[in-house]
């Protein structure tokens, strides 16, 4: 591998790492907190991409309208998914996961009644490519560059929040160890609404900011998923910087394997890495072993 | 009683006139016709293949509509509504298995369209069982167990030996590609059919890779790619969207040179992602009907710019690479049975094989297949190459299938070979 291919190779790494950890930290916040196994969570993702289509590509309204409309509507989809299922089923360890596959489905259908079956692939509004610090190799669409901005700002937001306000120490509390939190007078009920609307919207985010980038369909949360998955396996479930770092991680590995060698090795070599971590350290990179 | 200042006998007659006369002047085809035959379409109408299934099935709905208004099909002195009936398989084999089991015993279809690929298998022995006719766009599905099964539109991916053929003739200068390929049914015999159509005219291929038909990110790929530096980008046959992002990303990654894929399905989009300069030159398999070459009197299939027209009326941006194929199936399937005298599949497809030639889209072509396939059970003539120029589909020439594999069949077959996609090496 030449230098200007190395170089390029982590640009197109980087890019993969931060809309990947918007979408994994979105898992891992309702994960912690709620316990709950959110599935529908790549089609919250979709949810943000096609409210971007629709207000950008669509209406021909600002990108950034789009992508604002987009957190608060995925903000709202999570919220009323909280309210309408998985608090109903909070006392049900697997009722909250049959409930996301079901809210799966029913997001991927309404996509198809709402927008068709074909993929939408539409320019966003910083298309061109920019070449970094004047080096060849370094060539990205302004687009791309976009969702870097947006995750290390969205990501540094949530960290501030999480670590500077009350809700943030509440809801820290409440994934830590919500019985001694009740104790203390948190409302776990509404902590577990403010990760879900958190979750969401990052994952509305993350949709929107990429909707330009892929071919936006009714079914391309899926490997959105399985990738976020596989990131809060290795990462450690519900640590936030083990999702962040386990993204990077995930994303070069896969992103130079796909250069390397192929996609399909880079697949199992994803998959693999999951493995090797969970048989050396099974609670993930920085989760901590469950309590007896 | 009167209906206002109107007699309401009168009012009767006159509506029942008025009806009966509107019923003779909208629908004459069905009051003439005596009855239906229905034929099956089974392919993908949602889901991530549905661009090669959903636009193949408007244009059947124009082609049936057309003949019906016509008055019907006439097949052995009989006359025939055709109706369409449809069925999503999704491009899942357990759904295409179910769909083909309701068209034969529940909706009594005379014949069964299908895109083919992965979900074939889980259709052959319904069809072989029954024997019922089913064609497939893709030949690579053919096999001497499946003798039911015809491929009279499209010899995927052999016709994509002319793109290369003419580019080797007009840029000579072209002398290294790299191929990118989903690792599926469709992408790895259509790297066969690329490697060796390049070995054929001397272009050295540096690199084939495959993505996973999952990949949403194209960027690794396609910096994998352009490593190689390569005079052509080969997109083998890459789906709708992948050929899409495929294109975005080499040209934000500022390549120059030549591409050639199968298709360009909506390449308006691409042009409006990337540049009109970028897309010039690219060349493909699949022509806009509007083309004037196919106004030639050896095209076969029936008023192609009208037809493109209607599609484009009624489906406005949804024109694609099976747009006019299933339609040009129904025409061979027509010709079969009238040549036949009969609806009944055994039967029409001796009328379509009569004397080893049949009347395809792009003029006369010969079943052939027994070599590559097991089978000749493949439709095989000229087929065209196409190039955008200023940005639209143009075709540049038409090549003759056969001639090539006259030359360089032991080539294809090493390749067909090597990637363990021959028909004796299938399971």
């Amino acid at each position: 591998m030449d230098i200007a291919v190395f170089l390029q190779t982590c640009l197109n790494a980087t890019y993969a790492s931060s809309y990947l950890a918007l979408v994994a930290v979105g898992l891992v916040l309702i994960f912690g907190v709620m316990r709950v196994v959110n599935f529908a969570h790549g089609e919250l993702y979709m949810a943000g991409a096609y409210c971007l289509f629709w207000v950008f590509y669509q209406n021909e309204l600002p990108f950034f309208a789009g992508v604002a409309v987009a957190v608060l509507v995925v903000a709202a989809v999570g919220l009323f998914l909280e309210r309408t299922m998985f608090r109903p089923m909070k006392d049900n360890p697997l009722g909250g996961l049959i409930c996301s596959i079901g809210a799966l489905l029913v997001l991927q259908a309404g996509a198809v009644s709402l927008f068709g079956v074909r993929k939408k692939s539409f320019a966003g509004p910083y298309n061109e490519a920019v070449t970094l610090f004047g080096v060849d190799a370094l060539t990205i669409s302004g687009q791309r560059l976009v969702v870097i901005a947006f995750a290390v700002i969205l990501l540094g937001a949530l960290w501030a929040f999480l670590r500077k306000s009350r809700f943030g120490w509440a809801l820290r509390a409440v994934a830590q160890d919500p019985e001694a939190a009740a104790l203390q007078g948190i409302s776990i009920s509404r902590i577990s609404m403010l990760a879900m609307v958190l979750g969401a919207a990052l994952a509305g985010a993350a949709g929107a900011l990429t909707a330009t980038i892929v071919p936006t369909g009714p079914y391309m949360g899926h490997p959105v998923i399985i990738g976020a998955f596989i990131v809060i396996i290795v990462g450690g479930l519900g640590s936030l910087e083990g999702a962040i770092i386990a993204s990077v991680l995930y994303a070069f590995t896969h992103t130079f394997v796909t250069t390397l060698f192929d996609g399909t090795i880079a697949d199992i070599t994803g998959l693999v890495l999951m493995l090797i971590v969970l048989v050396v350290r099974p609670h993930g990179l920085l989760g901590k072993p469950e309590r007896a | 009683m009167t209906f206002g200042s109107v007699d309401r006998r009168r009012f009767i007659g006159t509506s029942a006139l008025a009806g009966a006369a509107a019923a003779t002047t909208v629908h004459p085809g069905r009051l003439r016709a005596e009855e239906t035959v229905r034929i099956g379409f089974l392919a993908p109408l949602t889901g991530g293949v549905a661009a090669w299934g959903l636009p193949g099935l408007y244009g059947c709905e124009i082609w049936a509509e057309q003949k019906n208004a016509a008055g019907g099909v006439e097949i052995g002195g009989t006359s025939y509504n055709v109706e369409i009936v449809s069925y999503d398989n999704e491009y899942l084999p357990d759904k295409a298995r179910t769909g083909a089991q309701k068209l034969i015993s529940e909706d009594g279809v005379s014949f069964i369209e299908m895109l083919g690929g992965d979900t074939m298998p889980a259709v052959t022995p319904i069809a072989n069982r029954a024997e019922m006719l089913v064609s497939t766009l893709l030949p690579s599905d053919l096999s001497p167990d499946t003798p039911f099964l015809v491929a009279p539109a499209e010899v995927h991916p052999i016709y994509n030996l002319t793109g290369v053929w003419w580019m080797a003739e007009n840029m000579p200068e072209a002398k290294t590609a790299v191929i990118c390929a989903q690792d599926d049914a469709l992408g790895r015999p259509s790297v066969a059919t690329y490697l060796a159509a390049f070995e054929a005219h001397g272009i050295e291929v540096k690199d084939t890779i495959f993505f996973d038909i999952s990949t949403t990110d194209f960027a690794p790929v396609m910096t994998a790619m352009l490593a190689h530096k390569p005079d052509i980008l080969c997109l083998d046959t890459a789906y709708a969207e992948f050929v899409n992002e495929l294109c975005k990303q080499a040209f934000v990654q500022n390549y120059g040179g030549q591409i050639i894929s199968c298709t360009a399905d909506f390449y308006a989009d691409i042009i409006a992602n990337t540049s009109e300069e970028f897309m010039e030159g690219v060349i493909f398999q699949f022509p806009d009907f509007d083309d004037p070459a196919l106004n030639s009197e050896d095209i076969n299939f029936n008023d192609p710019n009208g037809f493109f027209e209607v599609y484009n009326e009624r489906h406005p941006g949804q024109w694609g690479a099976v747009s006019w194929e299933y339609a040009s199936i129904l025409d061979l399937w027509l010709d079969g049975a009238q040549k036949a005298g009969s609806i009944e599949p055994a039967a029409v497809l001796g009328g379509m094989k009569q004397g080893g030639k049949g009347a395809h889209a792009f003029g006369e072509a010969n079943w052939w297949g027994e070599e590559l396939f097991g089978i000749d059970n493949a439709l095989v003539g000229n087929w065209p190459v196409v190039q955008i120029q200023n940005g639209k589909a143009v075709i540049v020439e038409f090549k003759s299938i056969p001639e090539w594999w006259g030359e360089h069949s032991a080539t294809m077959i090493k390749h067909f070979e090597a990637m363990g996609e021959m028909w004796y090496q299938r399971a």
